[in-house]
């Protein structure tokens, strides 16, 4: 009976506001439920695919129009990718049709064109994820406690202990590994 | 487009063309910098994870595209042709 308490106290809670902010910046859902590392860290590796994007395939790389289902996996970068897309329609596209020669010369077509679709694309895929974890985000990870494979693989090595001894020793392990997001 | 008018960021870099899959390099970069922020319990051995994850990736690319290239260029050559 106790058990079955203390599992269900463990289950990681909804955050809407975390995944909407971690969808609005990346990291920002992170830093938003205190994990100030985790969520710079994320915010460091999107910008860095964003950026390595654009800078191959240039502002082209993001296209609402001509690249429609790569858009709506960029789309999962943020409203990032929709301001990239407006730069985009009205800086190198508006007003020229496809034939004209300063369009051809501007726009991105080819391997840098695939490549910077790519990264800001996948940068997209990989801040879906990053957004799920933000609103699922179970707290006894940050506190250093290792998943139940790796508990169960622990245990299986150690001598059987009590269960008193067990609280004393995830408690010793939170409080070494806590301070880390504070 | 002279080089005068280029614009980092906004005009496509056209070096890419010739080496465009060392972009796989940074690119497994990004994904394991993101991927480990997310997973790992505690950051004491983060880039060292990241590290091993990005040469994970590359290598696994290579591999496949070792393999693709040995069927497209040996297997697929030795297929019987029907002339029927």
């Amino acid at each position: 009976m106790t058990s079955d308490v203390s599992d269900t106290s463990t289950q990681p809670e909804l955050r809407p506001l975390a995944g909407i902010l971690a969808w609005a910046w990346p990291g920002l859902g992170h830093i938003s439920i205190g994990q100030k590392r985790r969520g710079v860290l994320i915010m460091a590796g999107m910008l860095f695919m964003i950026l390595t994007g654009l800078f191959a395939g240039g502002l082209d790389s993001v296209d609402r129009r001509e690249d429609r289902l790569w858009f709506i996996a960029q789309a999962g970068c943020g409203p990032v990718a929709f301001v990239l897309d407006i730069a985009n329609q009205s800086m190198l596209k508006a007003g020229r049709p496809p034939t004209d020669p300063a369009r051809l010369n501007t726009v991105s077509m080819g391997r840098p064109n695939e490549m910077g679709t790519l990264f800001i694309a996948l940068a997209g895929l990989m801040n879906v994820i990053v957004v799920l974890d933000a609103a699922f985000f179970d707290p006894k990870r940050s506190a250093g406690e290792a998943p139940e494979r790796m508990r169960r693989r622990r245990s299986d090595r150690r001598p059987a202990k009590t269960p008193d001894d067990d609280t004393s020793d995830n408690q010793t392990e939170s409080n070494e590994a806590a301070p880390d997001d504070a | 487009m002279s080089m005068l008018s280029y614009i980092p960021f906004v005009y496509p870099l056209q070096s890419v063309y010739a080496w465009w899959y060392v972009l796989l390099i940074p690119l497994a970069l990004g994904i394991s910098v993101v991927w480990k922020a997310i997973r790992v319990p505690d950051f004491n051995d983060y880039w060292r994870q990241v590290v091993a994850m990005t040469i994970q990736i590359v290598l696994a690319m290579i591999g496949l595209a070792l393999l693709l290239a040995l069927f497209v260029q040996v297997v697929i050559p030795r297929l019987p042709v029907d002339m029927s």
